[in-house]
């Protein structure tokens, strides 16, 4: 097992720059997830952590040595992509003994055991001689992954591995991942443009937007002290208001927007502000509240969508969108909420 | 050990590359620049003048070789032409009258005359086939849809003979008509004849590119039109019609040149009074005038060549996408409606058209002036006892043909193969090699053979030596040269499919570049590759066009050349020659799957 080290990763190709300057550290064993939506980057960093795609500028190192230039092969690492990617000429069996052409199996074990060994671990023993298209779309991904195990790689990547299955089977199959994963300890990056199943796998992940970093932590972190406007708006919903600072008073900032002055607790920001400058907050939807005391302004109430056990309702307030969580759809055409300064969160 | 093998693997692929395009060289670009060189060059310097002489001709150029002098002929020659156009086959049947504009557009006007004549030909009866393919479901549909490309690779000295034994004066086509009481028709030596063969060719083609289209549409598509009020047949002209029309321009544009550089049909059906530009050029090689040959040949090369790359360009824009569903298809078997009284009606016009040349031939073959017999079977073993040195042996034609075509077979599928490889794959230098590979296809045969001659069998000096190379390994080259594409157009396009990502495991699992092509790509492709051998070796054992220059004067005759010796003093013999061929191919095609079949994957 090793950690990975991106430094100043930078991806040009013929006119489009896919990534600008990417300096990231995954740590021996993580789980680590990259997060985005499409065309941010996620899968051109995976890529060059494979070796698969090369950088214009900057290094890739697995435990501290430099192997920008280590060609794929040689690299030791796992891949599992979208599309399986099996090979359909050989049986399963085959499929994960491949690897295994090239490297030892660990152990001192026979190639043969060590394919039922990986077939065992991804719960699908005595299939070895099946065709990967006799398997359904989940059972030829764990194929995928028991074939990119098998030679025992430093590194595991997971590009979007689940995207191309339905919503149950995707929860199964990433509890499944995430179990395997943890039993092994194997250093895994794991690329997904959902940013749910990001906050429920991952040890830390970074959220990636326009071919660069913009919060890279825990999954708590970077839901509960979003870094930027994008990361508070892409991780979960959230509603955003930005205004001018007209007081400060101990904790809280006193923040004029529209014709309100909202107090919203100061030290959960990094940045001092001043009376005068600029600032923009979030707050959860969850966090709105009916019965709150402080804070209070009206929403003239639009769509619902009944989630069962929940209601998301679109409202506006001051020509923006607020978007509200309720217990049980409203009965009525407008509701005025409140929050907690410490709920506020200063970008 | 890891270094050593990277750099193995580095240049494994370009090293390949390379040597392919060194046997190219030698066996395409050498030659045909040779043919191209004795039209530009005399006496030590480059001249245009043998060029010019063609060009100021007006037996070639009609009208247009006086345009230079005085533009306004090109009006004159052209308005009172256009009418005429549109008034062709109006007797048809009995004495078919035509414009016949040789003499206005010279040999080069009147090939591109009946080039175009051919292409309409070829739409009109390839469409409806496009339409039955793409939508109606019978048994053995997969059957007819590959079907579609034997008359590619049947050889067409062969099909010419059916045409003959169809079509002739005491063809089947003029049996039925005394039978019936009807006076009969010569039709041999027309034009219409020229064009139908050209059709038999084409029409499968442009069949089957529309119909591969076709299939690509999205039913969603033509629904969405219906849904938002068209009916269906403006939802076919406003939707529908408009993702084909690329398609079938494409099956237009190649039957266009591959009935501009037809060769063996022309001279076997046209004879030189309908002469074409490649037939002319083979009688001016045949009268040992290889300037005008050159010259000519170079000028319809030009040709041929802006027009294969206008289609190559245009084909490059347009690769079908498998549909997300396509269009559901209609039952052919069932109550009789309109419909499927139309598709039967063109049925039985396609079994005219390509069932009755074959088995006319094969019954010609049978028949003498009293009823059945072998005897034109018994002259072929006849000749082949007492035949004399100078004439055509049949068994040393058959003999020829199966070492030609094993040998064309040993270069064409490695080559073709590695080009497939080169041509899908980022490889330094990969869209050269791949543009230059696809020059054969737009060279005519006669030319590759006559460039062969020039510069292979007369021989050449390399370094002070001279190389000189026996007829028989020429017309092995001149076939390889002629096969190769076949197995790349085969194999490319299932190398083409396989997911990147597939690629991508292997290698992240420790396979080289090299070892992923061999474990992984080739084993997908194989049926590609056995598909690309049978034709190869179909394309060598019918090979005419430059197989009759090189084998001119030489025992190094093929059957196809046997046959067109024999057509011009004996029909039956030619028949029973064109019946051993079809043999020869059959076997050979269903050897060559079956053996494909028994290596599995």
């Amino acid at each position: 097992m090793v950690d990975i080290e991106l430094a100043g990763v930078r991806k040009a190709f013929d006119e489009a720059v896919a990534l600008e300057s990417v300096s990231l550290s995954v740590a021996e064993g993580e789980f680590f997830t990259l997060v985005g939506p499409s065309g941010c980057g996620k899968t051109t960093t995976l890529r060059t952590i494979a070796g698969l795609s090369a950088p214009t500028d900057g290094t890739v190192s697995f435990d501290g040595e430099d192997v920008s230039d280590v060609p794929v092969e040689d690299r030791n690492v796992g891949v599992v992509f979208q599309s399986y990617a099996l090979f359909p000429h050989m049986t399963v069996a085959e499929n994960v003994r491949y690897g295994l052409r090239f490297t030892d199996p660990p152990r001192g074990l026979t190639a043969d055991e060590r394919v039922d060994e990986l077939l065992e671990l991804v719960d699908l023993p005595g299939m070895g001689d099946r065709e990967p298209d006799e398997l359904s779309g989940g059972q030829q991904q764990r194929v995928a992954l028991a074939r990119a195990l098998a030679p025992e790689p430093d590194v595991l990547l997971l590009d979007e591995p689940m995207s191309a299955l339905d919503a149950r089977l995707r929860e199964q199959l990433r509890r499944e991942i995430k179990r395997i994963q943890r039993d092994l300890g194997v250093t895994t990056v794991y690329v997904t443009h959902d940013q749910e199943e990001a906050l429920a796998v991952s040890d830390r992940l970074a959220v990636m937007h326009d071919g660069g970093v913009e919060q890279v932590g825990t999954p708590v972190e970077v839901y509960e002290q979003p870094a930027t406007e994008f990361v508070a708006s892409f991780v979960g919903e959230n509603n955003v208001l930005s205004g001018a600072v007209t007081g400060r008073d101990g904790d809280e900032l006193a923040v004029d927007v529209g014709d309100r002055t909202f107090h919203v607790a100061a030290d959960n920001g990094d940045a001092d502000h001043a009376v005068g400058d600029r600032v923009t907050f979030c707050v959860r939807p969850t966090h709105l509240d009916v019965d709150g005391s402080r804070n209070r302004f009206p929403v003239a109430l639009g769509p619902v969508e009944y989630l069962g056990g929940t209601t998301r309702v679109y409202g506006e307030w001051n020509g923006q969108e607020i978007v509200l969580r309720l217990p049980e759809p409203p009965e009525v055409d407008s509701l005025t909420v409140g929050f907690d300064p410490e709920d506020a969160t200063v970008l | 050990m890891s270094a050593l093998r990277d750099r193995a693997d580095a240049v494994a692929l370009p090293a390949v590359a390379a040597v392919t395009l060194l046997v190219l060289t030698v066996l395409f670009y050498y030659p045909v620049g040779r043919v191209l060189s004795e039209a530009v060059w005399r006496e030590g310097s480059l001249t245009a003048e043998p060029l010019l002489a063609v060009l100021r001709d007006p037996f070639f150029f009609g009208v247009l070789a006086q345009a230079t002098e005085d533009p306004s002929v090109l009006w004159t020659a052209i308005a009172p032409h256009t009418l005429r156009l549109s008034l062709p086959f109006v007797d048809a049947g009995v004495a078919v009258t035509y414009p016949f504009p040789n003499y206005r557009l010279g040999l080069f006007g009147f090939t591109a005359y009946q080039a175009l004549l051919s292409t309409v030909a070829s739409v009109v009866l390839g469409l409806p086939g496009a339409y039955v393919l793409a939508r109606f479901e019978f048994p053995g549909r997969e059957t007819v849809r590959s079907l579609t490309a034997v008359p590619f690779v049947l050889p067409s000295i062969m099909v010419a003979i059916g045409f003959i034994a169809t079509f002739g004066r005491n063809g089947v086509l003029n049996d039925v008509l005394t039978a019936l009481g009807l006076p009969q028709v010569e039709l041999l030596y027309t034009l219409p004849i020229i064009v139908l063969a050209h059709a038999f060719y084409n029409a499968p083609l442009v069949a089957r590119v529309t119909a591969t289209a076709w299939e690509s549409v999205d039913a969603g598509v033509a629904e969405t039109a219906r849904s938002l009020g068209a009916s269906p047949r403006r939802a076919f002209l406003d939707v529908l019609l408009p993702q084909l029309l690329p398609a079938i321009l494409t099956g237009a544009l190649l039957t266009f040149v591959f009935s501009f550089m037809s060769f063996a049909i022309v001279l076997a059906l046209g004879g030189l009074s309908l002469a074409t530009v490649e037939v002319w050029v083979y009688q001016r090689v045949s009268q040992l005038d290889y300037e005008t040959a050159s010259s000519l040949a170079t000028l319809e090369m030009l040709f041929s060549l802006a027009l294969t790359y206008a289609y190559l360009r245009y084909e490059a824009r347009q690769r079908a996408e498998r549909a997300a569903r396509p269009p559901a298809r209609k039952r052919l078997f069932g109550r009789l409606n309109a419909d499927r009284l139309a598709v039967w009606g063109y049925v039985a016009v396609v079994a005219v058209v390509f069932v009755t040349p074959i088995a006319s031939m094969v019954l010609a073959s049978v028949s003498g002036p009293s009823g059945l017999t072998l005897e034109h079977y018994r002259f072929l073993i006849e000749r082949q006892a007492t035949g004399a040195d100078f004439q055509i042996k049949p068994l040393t034609a058959i003999r020829n043909s199966l070492l030609y075509g094993a040998g064309s077979l040993a270069i064409a599928v490695p080559m073709g193969v590695l080009l497939a490889v080169v041509s899908t794959r980022d490889v330094p230098g990969s869209k050269l090699v791949d543009t230059l590979s696809m020059a054969p296809f737009a060279v005519s045969g006669v030319v590759v053979g006559l460039g062969l001659l020039q510069g292979l069998v007369f021989g050449t000096e390399v370094l002070g030596y001279r190389i000189t190379v026996a007829g028989g390994v020429a017309v092995v080259a001149a076939h390889a040269v002629g096969a190769y594409p076949f197995v790349t157009r085969n194999v490319a396009p299932l190398l083409a499919t396989i997911d990147r990502s597939v690629v991508e495991s292997a290698r992240t699992l420790g396979a080289s570049r090299l070892r992923v092509l061999l474990d992984i790509e080739l084993p997908q492709v194989f049926a590609g590759v056995v598909a690309g051998a049978a034709f190869a070796f179909a394309i060598s054992i019918g090979e005419f066009d430059s197989t009759v220059i090189l084998a001119t004067g030489s025992s190094a005759y093929t059957m196809p050349v046997a046959i067109e010796r024999f057509i011009g003093r004996r029909l039956g013999p030619a028949t029973a020659m064109g019946c051993v061929l079809l043999v020869v191919t059959a076997v050979s095609f269903l050897v060559i799957d079956r053996l494909g079949d028994g290596r599995g994957m």
